[in-house]
């Protein structure tokens, strides 16, 4: 494993020119450009909104941000700070089935490490996501967001994702190249994990639920997702921190996806340069 | 002698055949292995007992059938076929002339592209600017389209595109398949130069032509490959006219056949 991690190292400008490639050819075409990775966010963040803040909060059963309505940033900004991340993860999970397919061509004419392209993905989006940040201050000064040494979460956030995204695309991209039903799959997949992690509400919504069993609550507050979700949400409010067994089920479940998905993709390798 | 170049040992790739079409998951969970579409695929050895060492300098040309595994046994060298058995060591960068529209994105220019294709293939991007001018004057592309969408180029374009940029490589090693056959004629006639260029720095060439004429300008030695087999590793007359012999025979053969039908 240390050989191709060097081998792809050794290859990072490969994946930079991959990177490029794919912002290029997706802003060059449309007038608004950059707009638009904007837009797609603050259009479902509208939605989210108006749903969950306004209409049901008149019904009573308010989803305000921690630390109740009046809290600093209130709903909106506890909104697009965990659905900012979540686009990245979600692209990166819909690309991932086609993260070979697409590049067939390359794959089966250039000899580099296989590996860059699932990376050139995760890549891909993380850039994109970096670049919803200017946004993400504008609402926090508008929202009068505060923060603090808490800030810091967002580096454990977006490292354990970038793990996590990438061992998944690394397992996806492979096996579907041999089962086309990745794609299908990843489409629910996408859905019922938006809905499961603690993205648009806050974790303790779940776990104040006296109706669900502990083994249920405990399953959810570990699936590594949450503690990813829950770590980006702290940047903005202190109070939802993760705890300790938390983190480290987070930490270790990101580790090993990309484990999992890494001799997977080594395992299926000489199998998929053969159909491709 | 000089450590060699291309080591292959006892080099093997099989694939399955009789895969009429991909399981789908739902057949592999609920059916388990009984309605397997694939049951009773046997495999079957594209190539197999392949060994040869080829050393700096040397063009060898490989000639056989259609079907025999000639293609295969370049993407093996390549890197971009992983062998079942056996293995090849490869000393050196290889410079693939395989697929010469690999690579192009539809949607970039054609500036856009060789900047990035080269990129992919190891160019720096000073070496790029400096033969910019150069590759696009080999392929023969106005100037007027160079800032177009590929996308919107002729077939043979992006292929002299291709050619013009990969025959800038200065890896020591090139495999060229086949690639020969594009392009008009007088487009061939810069490629022949182009390719004898390369060959007067010590550059080691591998070969796959159906074109005697080619493989004898270029090429001193010939791999004949019958059903996946090396049988003849002399120099390119013999491996054609053994080639050629066998053809005959087959020909011969299929005319007896019709005649008694």
């Amino acid at each position: 494993m240390a050989s191709r991690t060097l081998d792809v190292w050794q290859h990072r400008k490969v994946v930079r020119h991959l990177v490029r490639r794919d912002l290029k050819v997706k802003y060059q075409n449309s007038i608004l450009g950059y707009a638009w990775s904007m837009l797609e966010p603050l259009a479902m963040a509208c939605v989210y909104y108006f749903v969950f803040g306004v209409v049901f909060a008149a019904t009573g059963g308010a989803r305000e941000a921690p630390g109740g309505p009046d809290a600093p940033g209130g709903y909106a900004l506890f909104l697009l700070s965990g659905l900012l991340p979540w686009m990245w993860f979600s692209a990166a999970l819909s690309d991932a089935p086609r993260a070979l397919t697409t590049h067939s061509k390359l794959i089966t004419t250039m000899k580099v490490p296989r590996e860059i392209f699932p990376l050139a993905i995760v890549q891909t989006k993380f850039v994109e996501y970096l670049l919803t940040w200017p946004v993400l201050l504008m609402f926090v000064v508008v929202l009068r967001g505060e923060t603090g040494w808490n800030f810091f979460w967002v580096i454990p956030a977006i490292a354990v994702q970038f793990i996590l995204s990438l061992g998944m695309t690394l397992l996806l991209s492979s096996i579907n190249v041999l089962l086309r039903d990745v794609e299908r799959i990843v489409r629910i997949l996408n859905r019922v994990l938006f809905y499961s992690t603690p993205v648009i509400y806050p974790l303790f919504r779940v776990t104040e639920i006296d109706a669900l069993p502990d083994w249920f609550k405990w399953l959810y507050q570990h699936n590594p997702l949450a503690g990813i979700f829950q770590m980006h949400h702290a940047v903005w409010y202190a109070s939802e921190a993760p705890p300790a067994s938390v983190l480290w089920t987070t930490v270790g479940g990101a580790i090993l996806v990309m484990l999992v998905g890494y001799v997977t993709f080594r395992r299926l390798e000489s199998a998929v340069l053969k159909e491709l | 002698m000089a450590e060699p170049i291309i080591e292959a040992e006892r080099l093997g790739i099989k694939f399955a055949t009789n895969r009429r079409r991909k399981r789908s998951l739902r057949e592999m969970f609920i059916h388990g292995n009984r309605r397997d579409p694939n049951r009773g695929a046997s495999d079957f050895w594209a190539l197999r007992n392949v060994s040869f060492t080829i050393t700096k300098g040397e063009c060898v040309g490989i000639v056989g059938k259609n079907g025999t595994g000639k293609s295969t046994l370049l993407k093996l060298i390549a890197g971009v076929l992983i062998p079942d058995e056996g293995r090849v060591t490869v000393r050196g960068k290889v410079a693939p002339l395989l697929e010469l529209r690999a690579g192009f994105n539809d949607h970039l220019t054609g500036r856009e592209n060789v900047y990035l294709v080269g990129a992919l293939h190891g160019m720096s991007n000073e070496m790029l600017q400096e033969r910019f001018d150069e590759i696009i004057e080999f392929a023969e592309i106005e100037s007027r389209f160079i800032d177009t969408p590929v996308r919107h180029y002729s077939s043979g374009m992006k292929v002299r595109l291709g050619f013009a940029l990969i025959s800038q490589l200065e890896h020591p090693i090139m495999l060229v398949d086949e690639v020969l056959a594009v392009g008009d004629k007088s487009f061939r006639n810069k490629c022949y130069d182009a390719i004898e260029r390369m060959l007067q720095n010590q550059r080691t060439m591998v070969l796959v032509s159906h074109n005697e004429g080619d493989l004898k300008r270029f090429c001193d030695r010939g791999l004949y490959i019958k059903n996946g087999e090396l049988v003849l590793d002399t120099d390119i007359k013999a491996a054609l006219d053994a080639y050629n012999a066998d053809t005959k025979a087959e020909i011969a053969k299929r005319k007896k056949k019709s005649k008694a039908a």
